[in-house]
């Protein structure tokens, strides 16, 4: 089964994405802020998820902070960004963090379901 | 000082003069006395000896006085000259004393004008220039105050636009998803929630439209409204842009055509940028027109660039309102207004793409005949190849 883990500080968006992820056939994850991500994922273990979809805007750690720690341990796993910027330009988006592609919000779910089929196809 | 000598050897030559006359009328007394005393028989020698004496004292007593007189005018003369040169000498320097600082002020004045608000001017000189530039300095700093503070207005303004616009999205997120999920299982809704759903979404992608129009303008209005042009391909983007807006199109009846010059040349332009400003200009075209409409896009090389057209057969732009309709919040006819989804910004937002883009954009419209919307697009250098988008992709809803 595909798990992706979700990080979002909204509990509305976590329950909007779970359910069409769900919907779409696979496992999900949820963190709060980059904080529990950072705490949940371990990038030595093999079993991690296979795809990270973090708000790039939370309290605690930001979505880029917890993929740039995890970045810098080793971890792999292909990323996309979601931010409530419309223009990844405006959302100081660093190029350094194999950041895989900007989701911007209102999310295009049939745009982002594709992504995240061919990106954890990729890393199946 | 030689003024005031002139005033002293004036003084001096009255005084003298007095003194003159007093001792001619006593040499006259004098004189009188010994012709009496000769008259009367007495006086004799001494007495004629006291007239030639007081006649010879008077000619010495004349000619003194003729130079002391003399004397006098030469000292009067020449102390009302150099009072008058004086006088000229202060002249000069009190309009030299002036003329600086009002010079300086001159130049203030045009600087302050010229839009440098920080102009000062040096306070000094007469305490009429000096109060002249002090009450300069102070409008100065009144001006450049208020500046300052429109300029703040102004950033808080844009500032406000990027944060509400961003903090509203995560809501609008939901609200669109949810009700989107609600769609999902639309074989179990009733006919009456499947309206109430669709009016949901179509008020979502409304609040979408005009957040992102907004977000345009003010980023604009800020100077952050930066393009990405490279070498692209016109030809794949319009017809892509078409086939997606013919489904609006369809609904209303209307036709939607292209035609497209074979072998355009590459044009230097952002392709998101390009397909947004045609997705305006088609949306509006549709809008705008009755059911039945015919739209055509055509493109061909022209001037120094491609020129793009989107032509509508619809009702056209009377002329009070051509020449407002890409300021923001004009829209057509406010008859129409009813039934047109747009923002009111999208051809103020595509005038500054095109601008952005070093191209041009203009209209030709009839009442009765249509309008057409003519975007000119540069060139891209020669040799240029076609570049793929740098950068990580962006998962964004389709064309705006």
């Amino acid at each position: 089964m595909t798990t992706v883990l979700v990080a979002d500080d909204s509990e509305t968006i976590l329950l909007l994405m779970r359910t069409r992820l769900e919907l779409a056939g696979y496992e999900v994850e949820t963190a709060a802020d980059g904080q529990e991500v950072t705490e949940r994922v371990d990038p030595a273990a093999a079993d991690g998820p296979d795809l990270l979809l973090l708000d790039a805007m939370m309290p605690r750690k930001s979505g880029i902070d917890a993929l740039r720690e995890l970045r810098a341990a080793g971890l792999e796993t292909p990323a996309l960004i979601v931010s409530a910027h419309q223009d990844p330009s405006d959302a100081d988006a660093p190029t350094d963090l194999e950041i895989s592609g900007y989701v911007t919000k209102p999310i295009d779910f049939d745009l982002l379901l594709g992504a995240v089929a061919e990106l954890t196809e990729k890393a199946a | 000082m030689l003024t005031a000598a002139a005033v002293i050897g004036v003084g001096h030559f009255i005084s003298q003069r007095q003194n003159y006359e007093t001792s001619l009328e006593r040499s006259y007394q004098t004189e009188m006395q010994a012709r009496i005393e000769i008259a009367e028989g007495g006086g004799g020698q001494a007495a004629r000896r006291a007239i030639a004496r007081e006649e010879a004292d008077r000619a010495a007593l004349r000619d003194s006085i003729s130079g002391d007189t003399r004397d006098t005018a030469i000292l009067v003369g020449a102390g009302l000259l150099a009072g008058l040169i004086g006088a000229l000498l202060l002249f000069a320097g009190l309009i030299a004393s002036m003329r600086r600082p009002l010079e300086r002020l001159v130049d203030a004045a045009g600087r302050l004008a010229a839009g440098d608000r920080s102009t000062r001017v040096e306070v000094g000189g007469l305490a009429e220039t000096a109060a002249l530039g002090e009450a300069f300095n102070e409008m100065a700093t009144e001006l450049e105050l208020e500046a300052s503070e429109r300029d703040q207005l102004d950033r808080m303004k844009d500032e406000f636009v990027l944060t509400a616009s961003h903090e509203l999205r995560s809501p609008l997120t939901s609200v669109q998803g949810f009700a989107e999920l609600l769609m999902m299982e639309r074989d179990s809704l009733t006919e009456r929630q499947v309206e109430t759903v669709e009016i949901i979404l179509d008020n979502c992608r409304h609040l979408v439209r005009l957040l992102n129009d907004l977000l345009d303008l003010a980023r604009s209005d800020a100077g952050r409204l930066a393009i990405r042009p490279r070498p692209t391909q016109l030809a794949p983007l319009i017809e892509d842009v078409v086939r997606t807006m013919r489904a609006q199109t369809d609904g209303s009846d209307q036709t939607l055509t292209e035609t497209i010059e074979p072998n355009l040349p590459l044009v230097e332009v952002e392709p998101d940028r390009i397909r947004q400003i045609l997705v305006n200009l088609i949306t509006n075209a549709h809008e705008y027109s009755p059911e039945r409409a015919s739209i055509q896009v055509t493109a061909r090389v022209a001037d120094a660039g491609v020129e793009i057209d989107v032509t509508d057969d619809g009702p056209g732009i009377p002329p009070a309102q051509l020449e407002h309709i890409f300021e923001r919040f004009v829209r057509g006819d406010a008859g129409l207004t009813q039934r047109v989804g747009g923002t009111g910004l999208g051809l103020a937002i595509s005038r500054s793409l095109v601008e952005l883009h070093g191209g041009s954009i203009a209209v030709d419209s009839e009442v009765g005949r249509g309008s057409t919307f003519r975007v000119l697009l540069p060139l891209a250098p020669p040799g240029a190849v076609e570049e793929p988008a740098a950068g990580p992709r962006a998962i964004a809803e389709g064309p705006r």
